[in-house]
């Protein structure tokens, strides 16, 4: 992928230098944003801007994509609780409502000098603050034998959309008794709890649909979040269906053949009927071709989000490194409203108050059994640092997880609504 | 996965020397398969043992707090019976457990590695540590007090730990500064930490080695609690519109500006004292939700009015 880009960018440049159109909303002279990235951090930040400024501000939203599949709730949709319709979203209230110029492109270079960004369509688009919220992509070879080639054949769905329809048709199609393998990724990576609620929910299908299918998880990390509650809930709801595979037996050295669909963990070559691979991840990659990424990610200020290496451009969500709070799509809404409040005051002057974030995230093990997991955190010299929370506790009542579920549910409006409008 | 069936349509024209080779090559296979799962039951059999003596601790660990709480039972109904006056009333059933698990500040971390050069004489670190007169200290955050595998402990830090002691930063601070008196029959032999912010440096050195909330968001906090205190006249304050409608979006994650209603309560147009009422309930930790009580927890009393002031107009 990365030498497909490479000559893509070269070609785009080539393009832009024979005819550069500028995407550049009416009214010069106002201060210009750009957003490169609608998703929870993106979205909400193109919003927030545009909604508090009240015209004061140009606002540029940069996706590729015209419908948005939220990553939080796909694995709902893999079990069976929502449809692939239920998680996706459009951007026309943010054109209609807000006013934000609505780019469906791909962002492929950022010139800081310059303070534009390239678009994959041959335009450039000048910014005075730029703010990036690519989510994340995969590290090259982080499980031998895989690569985005092989993602039809085993599927990450850890972006949503195609991809985790591709991985729900598979699971359907699974021979009875057959196994379905998950490589689960190693720290740090988009959605702590995900990959387990991602297993329940598996587990939730086969139990219903091929109750003598196996599910085999290989897994290079010793500690899980939520592990307590996760195991109690396969205990109780899917005995005997889950097998998980720590690093002590050999769950971090794993490889895979999507041509003959085998997984092998620690030597010992397992045939599989679905390979869910999730390889370790990195921040998008306009983060690093902006050249504001240290190592896999991009280093935050907390008071803002700004870069550690160009005050202008900030970035949201799990491309940044920020310290405590773990890469959500709740995480990076919470940061995107932080920097939507200092950019409005960097640029108009108005006022900028203190940064406070929050996060929970909320899975699903089995039918209104909902679990939590929430804290609080705030800014300091160093990172965002965690200052307080809660977890759910093992062995609550049923009426306390149906609870649970539903607030998630009211959740999920909320929070889309804060993002696309 | 449907390689071996493509495969079969093909055998009939190879003949008997491939049919013979394939023969071998699925006895082999078998081979290799009861190989395999041989090995496998040899690893089920050391997991079971390693289950075995969990189990096995952890009765130990039940029948000390079961063997506690019968004790305190006891002491206290003596207590009830005759409370003589001047007398000591037996203490009841002491958590040492913190509500609300919090950290004396961030720390410095590279002053906290030359710190623990008082400790490495007998306290392992890192990758591959293992237990040497003391317990290594990987992952020792949020850890139950006593629990490291095969580490003989005193019995006064077994019973701490049948109380209920947890390795958080405040509990691990109040040790560190000194040992003897917060366990008094404890086996580490060390005077103590006098000084606040070398504690706060050590901490902050051993914390790098546990759990990080990025990654399990439950791990133990690195940053402070905030402090709150109810003042009686909070309902007089007067809200911040604009600083409550920077603040609402905190809310709005779940809460619909619209006041739409789905799972999550509408929180817009509610008088204002009603609102503060009901946040300061929630910080207070008088209403259930986790959430709530969470969010509530860390805002001021000026914020709490803020917030009123705002959602109290609130029409999109």
């Amino acid at each position: 992928m990365g030498l497909n880009r490479r000559t893509f960018i070269g070609s785009a440049v080539a393009a832009t230098t024979l005819s550069a159109p500028m995407v550049r909303a009416a009214g010069h002279g106002k201060p210009r944003v750009v957003v490169v990235g609608g998703g929870a951090g993106g979205a909400t930040a193109a919003r927030y801007i545009a909604k508090d400024s009240e015209g004061a501000i140009d606002v540029t939203l940069i996706e590729p994509t015209r419908t948005y599949y939220t990553c939080f709730f796909s694995n709902l949709y893999i079990g069976g609780f929502k449809t692939i319709d239920d998680i996706g979203h459009s951007y026309g209230t943010l054109a209609s409502e807000y006013g934000i110029n609505v780019v469906h492109d791909w962002a492929i270079g950022v010139d800081r000098d310059a303070k534009t960004v390239t678009l994959a369509g041959g335009a450039t688009v000048g910014y005075d603050k730029l703010i990036l919220s690519p989510g994340i992509d995969f590290v090259d070879g982080a499980v031998p034998g895989w690569d985005l080639n092989a993602q039809n054949a085993m599927p990450h769905a850890y972006k949503a959309g195609s991809q985790s329809e591709l991985l729900k048709a598979q699971l359907m199609a699974m021979p009875e008794g057959g196994t379905y393998c998950m490589v689960a990724p190693p720290n740090p990576f988009r959605c702590p709890p995900g990959p387990y609620e991602r297993v329940s929910m598996v587990a939730h299908y086969l139990k219903a649909n091929n109750p003598t299918a196996k599910i085999l998880i290989a897994d290079p990390k010793e500690k899980f979040s939520k592990q307590g509650l996760f195991e109690e809930g396969w205990a109780n709801h899917y005995d005997g269906m889950i097998e998980r595979v720590g690093p002590d037996f050999g769950g971090a050295n794993v490889e895979v053949d999507p041509g003959a669909m085998t997984v092998s963990i620690d030597g010992e070559v397992t045939n599989v009927d679905v390979c869910n691979v999730i390889p370790a991840m990195q921040a998008g990659r306009i983060a690093e071709i902006a050249g504001v990424t240290d190592g896999n990610w991009a280093p935050v200020n907390a008071a803002d989000m700004s870069t550690k290496a160009d005050p202008d451009i900030y970035v949201l969500g799990d491309a940044s490194q920020q310290g405590d709070m773990p890469k959500s799509g709740f995480s990076a809404n919470s940061q995107a409203k932080v920097c939507a409040n200092a950019v409005r005051g960097a640029l108009t002057g108005s006022r900028v108050f203190p940064a406070k974030f929050s996060n929970t995230c909320w899975s699903l093990i089995e039918t209104n059994d909902g679990v939590k997991v929430g804290a609080t955190y705030e800014a300091t010299e160093e990172k965002i640092a965690k200052v307080d929370g809660f977890i759910s506790a093992t062995g609550e009542t049923a009426e306390v997880r149906k609870k649970t579920y539903e607030e998630s549910e009211g959740w999920y409006t909320g929070i889309t609504s804060d993002m696309f409008g | 996965m449907s390689a071996g069936n493509l495969f079969l349509p093909a055998l009939g024209a190879t003949g008997l020397v491939l049919s013979c080779a394939i023969l071998l090559a699925t006895a082999n296979r078998d081979r290799q398969e009861l190989a395999t799962a041989e090995a496998a039951i040899v690893t089920s059999e050391t997991r079971i043992e390693d289950f075995k003596s969990r189990v096995e601790r952890l009765e130990g660990e039940l029948e000390a707090a079961r063997a506690e709480v019968a004790d305190l039972r006891a002491a206290a109904e003596a207590g009830d019976e005759a409370p003589a006056e001047g007398e000591e009333v037996a203490a009841l059933p002491e958590t040492v457990t913190p509500v609300t698990p919090s950290t004396p500040g961030q720390g410095n971390v590279e002053n906290g590695k030359k710190l623990f050069a008082e400790c490495s004489g007998c306290h392992k670190i890192g990758a591959g540590a293992e237990n040497g007169i003391g317990p290594h200290l990987n992952l020792l955050f949020g850890r139950k007090a006593a629990s490291v595998t095969d580490f003989r402990y005193s019995d006064s830090l077994i019973r701490a730990a049948s109380n209920g002691l947890e390795w958080h930063a405040d509990t691990l601070s109040d040790y560190i500064e000194d040992p003897r008196t917060f366990a008094s029959g404890t086996r580490m032999s060390y005077d103590g930490m006098k000084d606040a912010a070398d504690r706060r440096d050590l901490l902050a050195f051993l914390r790098t080695y546990s759990d990080n909330p990025a990654d399990i968001p439950e791990a133990d906090p690195t940053a402070v609690g905030t402090d709150h205190t109810v003042d009686p006249e909070i309902l007089t304050l007067v809200g911040d519109a604009e600083y409550g409608e920077y603040l609402s979006s905190e809310c709005t994650t779940c809460h619909q500006a619209s006041g739409g209603d789905d799972g999550i309560p509408s929180i817009v147009l509610w008088p204002e004292e009603d609102f503060v009422t009901a946040m300061h309930a929630y910080r207070d930790k008088v209403r259930p939700n986790q959430v709530m009580q969470l969010i509530a927890g860390r805002l001021s009393n000026e914020e709490i009015a803020a917030l009123a002031a705002y959602f109290k107009d609130l029409e999109e």
